[in-house]
């Protein structure tokens, strides 16, 4: 299963950046990864037949100011195309910066997008902080 | 039938939570039944160009066949008019006559058989299509599947902590605070290194009895003493 060498893989490896990471297999067969640039947001991947999903999830909906809502993603619309290696959306009722790559994607590239992830969450949520409750 | 505008109505009606379905699981049976309609009729086409194929081949070695006979007896033909025997080159020029019908037949047939092959070869194109647009779209919906199911574990967690407010700001400043101190950590091992690396120069010049003398350890001292009893 490519979820159970990832996290292997993960567990042994450093990035370039001194990033290490803290990756678990669940029980669902979701990969949680805490990368060490920010262990309070972990980062889950699965799969599908083609690809490998990266998803953080932010914050829920209830935890906006309500009145700043359309702000709220007004500001996300715009912050989206500044982060190209992620996505900002909304998943049921919680925000998510996720991250779609091959499955073929090399291990080191994969690493690498994470850590990216991981540092671009912390970005986000900066610029969205004074909007939440 | 795409199946994003599918998708936002299921969203819409408040599908959110993971095991609802957010694509009608009737769409996602008739993409896969496609699917394998498409690859069970590629299966056949390959099969009936596998016979057509064979069947070219045999039509073009017919016509080979017949144009050479076509060719011998046309010099047969020549080399009775030259031996005069009309009559027979005449009975010659008939068989001529009639194996080019046959070849033009063959030939026809042919045509026939390639124009047949070209459609069987845009079928399996098209099938092939339907095929890969009903995976993209298949993959679509699994995405979605996917991250609702990434989503899910966590959103619990927020569920459970989501009253306390100003969770974000605190896990924010949290992973600022270990970002600084690894800075400083870094700083630091930055100081301690040219701290080092000046012990050496301190060092270097010691051993070439420049800067500071220092403590000459128990030779200097027993010099001292004999220096103060002289005294």
């Amino acid at each position: 299963m490519i979820l159970d060498d990832l996290a292997f893989r993960l567990n042994e490896y450093s990035g370039e950046e001194g990033t290490t990471f803290d990756a678990l297999v669940t029980e669902r067969g979701i990969l949680e990864v805490v990368c060490s640039n920010n262990d309070e947001f972990p980062i889950h991947l699965t799969t599908t037949e083609t690809q490998l999903l990266s998803v953080t999830p932010l914050f829920s909906v209830a935890e906006v100011q309500p009145d700043r809502l359309d702000e709220l993603n007004r500001t996300f619309l715009q912050l989206s195309p500044a982060v190209p290696l992620s996505s900002i959306g909304l998943q049921g009722d919680t925000y998510i910066l996720f991250g779609s790559m091959a499955l073929s994607t090399r291990f080191e590239v994969v690493a690498h997008e994470l850590e990216v992830q991981a540092e671009n969450t912390i970005d986000v949520l900066e610029a969205v902080e004074h909007l939440l409750a | 039938m795409g199946v994003l505008r599918d998708m936002l109505t299921a969203l819409r009606g408040g599908a959110s939570e993971v095991g609802e379905a957010i694509v009608d699981a009737n769409a996602i049976r008739i993409l896969e039944q496609e699917i394998r309609d498409a690859e069970a009729a590629i299966g056949s086409a390959k099969q009936s160009l596998t016979r057509m194929k064979s069947s070219e081949i045999k039509l073009k070695r017919e016509m080979a066949t017949l144009d050479a006979d076509v060719a011998d007896y046309e010099q047969k033909a020549v080399a009775a008019l030259n031996a005069g025997e009309e009559a027979l080159a005449t009975e010659v020029a008939e068989r001529i006559a009639e194996l080019e019908s046959d070849r033009n037949d063959k030939g026809s047939e042919q045509a026939a058989l390639d124009a047949e092959i070209n459609k069987i070869h845009a079928m399996i194109k098209a099938r092939e299509r339907t095929i890969q647009k009903n995976k993209r779209e298949l993959d679509k919906v699994r995405t979605v599947q996917e991250l609702q199911r990434a989503t899910e574990s966590v959103s619990r967690n927020f569920a459970a902590t989501g009253s306390s407010s100003h969770r974000v700001s605190a896990a924010l400043e949290r992973v600022k605070a270990k970002q600084e101190n690894w800075q400083d950590r870094m700083q630091a091992g930055e100081w301690l290194e040219g701290e080092e690396a000046g012990d050496d120069i301190d060092a270097k010049l010691r051993a070439k009895g420049i800067g500071a003398s220092g403590s000459g350890g128990a030779n200097d001292v027993l010099a001292r003493l004999k220096a103060r009893q002289a005294g």
